[in-house]
């Protein structure tokens, strides 16, 4: 038979990491990879971050952040909730729902951010966080919510999540934006699939 | 058989955006039953009376009840020729766009990760054997590695019961099995030498380094079962573990966009493949 059995290739000597935040994208890649594995990661990955414009490098540094689910993780996360760049706040937000328990002290003041979109991205942790405390936050944030976008996106979760006790939240969100169609539509949607208490 | 619960439309349509959330699949009211079905099932073996009650126990994932439900939903055992549009695809594309993008001499490396107990590596060797023109004149090598040492050694032993040939025609058995009576087979001496097997964790970055490059990977029905985070570093470390320009199967309700932004999705007649972009270095 003509394929070939050979061998694994050597194992590849780990080079000692070069600087996080010097070299080429490849290696500081390789830098951040190897620092994500050290149980003092964190800090050095959460001070590189601002620096590192090369995707994929901030990628492993999300990635490296999020399997250290800490306090410290997620505040050096957070902010780029913020940014003007739509990528970082997409590798923001996925990082951070994929530390669950560590985000979950942080979504009630995220809920309730100055900035809508913060508010809206936040929406989707509820998703994660157990039903009743989800069901309580977005009816906090749906009673006085004056951005629409915001409402819709808490209504969409509450579709999949809510609970009866919602409903009076859902009923007045509808009446504040009684003039806008998907959002009323939305909501009898999320209700009906709620359902009578 | 349990009877199907009684799961609302509003009720089937949260559990189809849940479904389809954490995995990808898609289920629309014309499969209803077939998930009003699944649903049954797992709350009669859960003693759970409600459909409400189980939503909360799944979306709860309360003793590992997503990964249970999620099983439901899909093939867990293995066979020959499983998803054979990415085989066809691996012979008609994949493998001629890394050959020429490699020096000539140099050896081609195809990885399957988790391999199981061998079938998905020996269905690669034997397809390329009958399928790809380039197999006399190219040097392939293929690995297979699984987190289960028993399943590695039970892949290196190569015997194999009959549900697991289902796929297969008389003519391939013929050819690359042996009879051991008792409807059992087992892969024949030459094609199992040619296929190397190793122990490897997808979550262990130096396992995985340890294998060195491959030019085309298959990970197939694995990472659906992660959580968020294991995903992510998984799909670094099979990143890490592909050349530039080398491309990985995954199974067919996974999407590597859902999981990491790293890789370029290619479309190929066959199958819908994902891609380490080219350029760079092996970094």
């Amino acid at each position: 038979m003509p394929l070939v059995r050979r061998p694994s290739p050597p194992t590849e000597v780990a080079a000692a990491p070069a600087s996080l935040t010097e070299g080429t994208s490849d290696q500081r890649w390789a830098a951040v990879r190897a620092v994500a594995e050290r149980p003092d990661g964190v800090p050095l990955l959460a001070a590189a971050l601002p620096l590192e414009s090369d995707p994929r490098v901030r990628e492993a540094i999300f990635t490296g952040l999020a399997r250290a689910p800490t306090a410290e993780s997620v505040e050096a996360v957070i902010p780029y909730l913020r940014s003007d760049d739509a990528s970082l706040r997409t590798a923001a937000i996925d990082a951070l729902r994929a530390m669950p328990e560590a985000t979950r002290p942080y979504v009630a003041g995220l809920l309730a951010d100055p900035e809508a979109d913060v508010r809206l991205l936040s929406c989707e942790f509820a998703r994660t966080l157990p039903e009743s405390e989800a069901n309580r936050l977005l009816g906090d944030l749906l009673v006085r919510e004056t951005e629409k976008n915001v409402a819709a996106a808490a209504v969409e979760v509450l579709a999949e999540i809510g609970r009866p006790e919602v409903l009076p939240a859902l009923a007045s969100c509808a009446e504040r934006f009684a003039g806008d169609g998907f959002l009323q539509f939305s909501i009898k949607e999320a209700a009906d699939r709620i359902g009578q208490p | 058989m349990n009877e199907p619960p009684a799961v609302t439309g509003e009720e089937f349509r949260k559990v189809s955006d849940f479904l389809y959330r954490r995995t990808g699949m898609l289920f629309t009211e014309t499969k209803r039953y077939y998930v009003e079905r699944r649903i049954a099932d797992r709350m009669s073996f859960l003693k759970i009376g409600s459909f409400p009650t189980y939503f909360g126990y799944l979306r709860g994932d309360v003793d590992g009840e997503i990964e249970k439900f999620i099983n439901a939903f899909t093939v867990n055992e293995t066979y020959f020729y499983r998803e054979e549009h990415q085989l066809r695809c691996l012979s008609t594309d994949l493998l001629n766009e890394r050959v020429r993008a490699k020096k000539p001499g140099e050896t081609l490396r195809i990885w399957s990760v988790p391999c199981a107990t061998g079938e998905e590596p020996y269905s690669i060797a034997m397809w390329l054997l009958d399928n790809w023109p380039e197999v006399d004149v190219q040097d392939i090598e293929i690995v297979g590695s699984d987190i289960d040492t028993e399943c590695v050694a039970a892949a290196q032993r190569g015997e194999f019961g009959q549900r697991a040939l289902m796929r297969l025609s008389p003519a391939l058995i013929e050819k690359y099995f042996e009879a051991l009576g008792e409807d059992r087979w087992r892969i024949v001496a030459d094609l199992r030498q040619s296929v190397q097997f190793t122990a490897a964790n997808l979550m262990n970055r130096s396992e995985t380094r340890q294998h060195g490059k491959f030019d085309i990977i298959f990970c197939r029905n694995v990472l659906i079962y992660f959580d968020d985070a294991s995903r992510r570093l998984a799909a670094e470390n099979l990143f890490e573990s592909l050349v530039p320009g080398g491309f990985i199967c995954l199974g067919h309700t996974e999407s590597m966009s859902r999981i990491s932004p790293l890789f370029e999705v290619r479309r190929f007649a066959d199958a819908i493949v994902y891609q380490r972009p080219p350029g760079g270095t092996n970094g």
